[in-house]
C-alpha cells in the first residue's frame, strides 16, 4: 500500500486526532501524560468497547440499533436481581454474566423477530423494542437502586491487573479486564474477516438483493447479528455494573449517542458495507479522551455532550465529502471508458 | 364506468388508514371510559388532555414532513427544547422585579425562539440536502450538538418563572377551547394545506415515493428536502415556545421521551416510514390516542415505565400489522391479475 492511501485511511486520521488532541491537553495540563490518567482513560473504555463492537456490527450490516444500552442494563440488573431473589453463591463471578449474556441474547432474539421475520425498519424496531425493555425492566423487575451487589461483582471492580506506583503521583491501576476486553476485540475482528457469517454482514450491507441472489440467506444473518449484539450488550451492561459497584436501572440512557458517534467516527459507513473493528477501537478512545479530558482543557463539564455532538458532525461531514468526491470519480471513470 | 369504480377504490384505499385509525380511537376511548369511569370519563380530564396534545401533535407534524420524503428528523426536541430556552432568556432577562414584560419584548423573545428553529433546521437542511449525509446520522448528531449547547451554556439547569402574559397562551382558553388547542388546529390546517395543495407539497410525496425518478425529473430534489428540514425546525420551535408557556419554563433535557412518542404517533398515524405517504388528519387523530393512553393508564394508576413499554409494543405492533397487511394486499392483487 501507498504511503498516500495509508494517509487517507480513515485509522490514520484518527490516530493523528488523538495524538493531536494529546499533546495539546498535555501541554495545558501534565497530569495528562501520567500511567494513572492511561489506566483510567482504558478503564472507561472498556464497557463502551463492547457496546462499540455489537454496534459495530449492526452497522455493517447497514441496519442501526438503538436498544443496545437497554438490552445492557435490563440484562445487567436483571441478572443482580435474581442473584439476590434466589440467593444464588454470591462469591461466583462467572454466574452472573453467564446470566446476563443469557438475557442479553433472549432480548436480542426479539428484536430478531422484529426486524428479521417482519421486516420493520432497525431503527424504529429497535426504538420500539428499547422503550418495551426499559419499561418492562422498571415496572416489573424493580425501579429501585442496588448497592449491595454480589460480593464477586464488587470484589471484580477492583480486581487489578497490575499496579504501579510513580515516584510522585496517584497509584497507577490497569484493571484485569484489559485482557479479555482485547481477547474478545481479537476474536470480533477474527469473526468479521474470517469466517462465513462475517462476509455475509458485509454483504449485507453491501446490498441486501445481492446478497440474496449470493445464496447468503437474509433473515437468518440478521437474526444472528442481532443475536449476538443482545449478547455482547448483556455482557457489557453486567461488566458496567460490576465496574460501578452499583445497579441502577435508570442507568445507560441516552449513552447510544456515545457509542454510536465513535463507531461512526471509527469510519464504519452507516449504509453499511464498511468498517473495520481497528478504527472503532480507536473511536471509542477518542470519545473517552475527550468525555474524560475535557476539564483538563479548561472546558467546563457540561459542554461534554457539545464536544461528542460536533465531533459526530465533524465526522460524518468528512465522511459524506468523501463520499461525494467517490462518487463524482466514478462518474467522470465510466464517462471516459463512455468516449473511448 | 370501470375506471371510476378503480378511481373510488384507490380513494378509499387512501382512505383505509384513516377509517382504521378512527376505529382505533374509538375503541381506545370507550375502553377507557369504561374502565375508568369517574376519572377519565370526566370533563376536566378531557381539558387537561386538551392542553397536553398540542405541544406533542406539533413536533409529530414536524417528524411527519420528514418522513415524508423518506428521512427522518430525530433533532426535533433538541430544537424545541433550545428555542424555547432561548425565548425564555431573553423574556427573564428584560423582565422587571415584579415579573412584567412589555407585550413587544415577549413577541420579541418568541421570534427570536423561531429564528433559532429555523436555524437550527438549516443545519440539517445542509447536512441532509447539500451534503449528502444519512438523515438519520446527520440529525442524530445535530440532535446531540443542539442539546449539547443548550446543556453547556444553561449548566444544565431549567430557566423557569416566565412572566404572567406569556403564560396566558399556554394556560388560557380562546372562544372556551384551550389556546395551544387553537394554534395546533391552525398549523394542522397550515401544513395540510402546505402538503396537498400546493407543488412543494406534491414534490415532497414524489421525493418520498421515489427519489431517483424525482431526481431524474429535475425538480431541485435537494430544494425539496432542504425545505421540509427548515419547515421541521420552525415547527420544533413552535412547539417549544407553547411548552414554555404551558409550564412557565424551559430545560435543556425536557421531553426525552418526546422523540420515541413522536415516531410512534407519526407511525402509528399511517405514515410510511420509507416516505411518500401520510396526512395531517393522521397524525393529529393518532395523538389523541396515544394521549388518551396516557391519562388512561394515569387515571388506572398504572406506573408511567407502562406506559414506556406500551409505547414502544404500539410502535412493534402497528409495524407488525402494516407488514402483514401489505403483504396480503399485494398477494391479493397479484392473485387478482393472474386469474385475469
Amino acid at each position: 500500500m501507498n504511503i498516500r492511501k495509508l494517509l487517507l485511511r480513515n485509522e490514520t486520521a484518527l490516530i493523528i486526532a488523538i495524538v493531536v488532541l494529546s499533546l495539546i491537553i498535555g501541554i495545558k495540563s501534565p497530569e495528562f501524560f501520567t500511567l494513572a490518567n492511561l489506566f483510567d482513560i482504558f478503564r472507561s473504555s472498556f464497557v463502551q468497547l463492547i457496546f462499540a463492537l455489537g454496534v459495530l456490527i449492526v452497522i455493517i450490516s447497514g441496519g442501526i440499533d438503538i436498544s443496545f444500552p437497554a438490552v445492557g442494563i435490563f440484562a445487567g440488573y436483571t441478572a443482580v436481581v435474581l442473584m439476590q431473589r434466589f440467593e444464588w453463591n454470591p462469591e461466583n463471578l462467572l454466574l452472573p454474566i453467564a446470566l446476563a449474556i443469557i438475557i442479553g441474547t433472549i432480548l436480542g432474539a426479539i428484536n430478531s423477530i422484529a426486524i428479521a421475520t417482519f421486516g420493520i425498519p432497525t431503527l424504529i424496531a429497535t426504538l420500539g423494542t428499547s422503550g418495551i425493555f426499559r419499561g418492562l425492566m422498571l415496572t416489573f423487575i424493580g425501579s429501585s437502586f442496588i448497592s449491595d451487589i454480589p460480593v464477586a461483582l464488587d470484589k471484580f471492580a477492583t480486581a487489578d491487573l497490575l499496579k504501579i506506583q510513580p515516584e510522585v503521583g496517584t497509584l497507577a491501576r490497569l484493571h484485569v479486564l484489559i485482557i479479555p476486553v482485547a481477547i474478545l476485540t481479537i476474536l470480533v475482528s477474527l469473526l468479521l474477516t474470517r469466517t462465513m457469517f462475517g462476509r455475509s454482514v458485509y454483504a449485507l450491507g453491501g446490498g441486501v438483493e445481492a446478497t440474496r441472489r449470493l445464496g447468503i440467506s437474509v433473515k437468518r444473518t440478521q437474526a444472528k447479528i442481532y443475536m449476538l449484539v443482545g449478547g455482547l450488550s448483556g455482557l457489557a451492561g453486567i461488566l458496567y455494573v460490576s465496574l460501578q459497584r452499583k445497579a441502577n436501572p435508570y442507568d445507560l440512557a441516552g449513552s447510544e449517542l456515545d457509542i454510536i458517534a465513535a463507531v461512526v467516527l471509527g469510519g464504519a459507513s452507516i449504509m453499511g458495507g464498511y468498517g473495520t473493528v481497528f478504527g472503532t477501537v480507536l473511536g471509542v478512545l477518542l470519545i473517552s479522551l475527550i468525555k474524560g479530558n475535557l476539564i483538563l482543557l479548561g472546558v467546563s463539564g457540561s459542554w461534554q455532550r457539545a464536544a461528542v455532538g460536533a465531533l459526530l458532525l465533524i465526522g460524518i461531514t468528512v465522511q459524506a465529502l468523501n463520499e461525494s468526491k467517490k462518487a463524482k470519480n466514478r462518474r467522470v471513470s465510466t464517462s471516459d471508458e463512455a468516449g473511448q | 364506468m370501470n375506471e371510476r369504480l378503480s378511481r373510488f377504490n384507490t380513494g378509499l384505499l387512501a382512505d383505509r388508514k384513516i377509517t382504521q385509525l378512527m376505529i382505533f380511537t374509538t375503541l381506545t376511548f370507550f375502553f377507557f371510559s369504561y374502565a375508568s369511569r369517574d376519572i377519565f370519563f370526566s370533563s376536566s380530564n378531557f381539558i387537561s388532555m386538551a392542553y397536553q396534545i398540542p405541544e406533542i401533535a406539533i413536533l409529530s407534524i414536524a417528524l411527519m414532513l420528514s418522513m415524508l420524503t423518506g428521512g427522518i428528523d430525530l433533532s426535533i426536541v433538541s430544537i424545541s427544547n433550545a428555542a424555547a430556552l432561548v425565548a425564555s432568556w431573553v423574556m427573564t432577562t428584560k423582565m422587571d422585579e415584579a415579573g412584567n414584560l412589555s407585550t413587544n419584548w415577549i413577541i420579541i423573545a418568541c421570534v427570536l425562539g423561531t429564528i433559532i428553529g429555523v436555524l437550527a433546521g438549516a443545519v440539517n437542511s445542509i447536512l441532509v440536502a447539500r451534503l449528502n449525509v444519512t438523515p438519520i446520522l446527520a440529525t442524530l448528531a445535530t440532535m446531540t450538538l443542539f442539546n449539547g449547547i443548550a446543556i453547556g451554556i444553561t449548566n444544565g439547569e431549567s430557566v423557569s418563572g416566565l412572566p404572567e402574559q406569556f403564560m396566558r397562551v399556554g394556560n388560557g382558553t380562546f372562544f372556551g377551547i384551550p389556546t395551544p388547542f387553537v394554534l395546533m388546529i391552525f398549523i394542522a390546517i397550515a401544513v395540510g394545506f402546505l402538503i396537498n395543495r400546493t407543488t412543494l407539497g406534491l414534490k415532497v410525496f414524489l421525493v418520498g415515493t421515489n427519489r431517483k425518478a424525482a431526481q431524474y425529473s429535475v425538480m431541485g430534489d435537494r430544494k425539496v428536502i432542504a425545505w421540509v428540514y427548515l419547515i421541521s425546525g420552525l415547527l420544533s420551535s413552535l412547539a417549544g415556545l407553547i411548552i414554555a408557556s404551558r409550564t412557565s419554563a424551559a430545560s435543556p433535557d425536557f421531553g426525552s421521551s418526546y422523540i420515541l412518542l413522536a415516531i410512534v404517533i407519526v407511525v402509528l398515524g399511517g405514515i410510511n416510514p420509507n416516505g411518500g405517504f401520510g396526512t395531517v388528519t393522521g397524525v393529529i387523530l393518532a395523538t389523541v390516542v396515544l394521549q388518551m393512553v396516557a391519562s388512561g393508564f394515569n387515571a388506572l394508576r398504572f406506573s408511567q415505565f407502562l406506559y414506556l413499554a406500551a409505547q414502544g409494543g404500539v410502535l412493534i405492533f402497528v409495524m407488525i400489522l402494516n407488514v402483514i397487511l401489505e403483504k396480503r394486499r399485494t398477494n391479493r392483487s397479484i392473485a387478482k391479475s393472474l386469474r385475469s
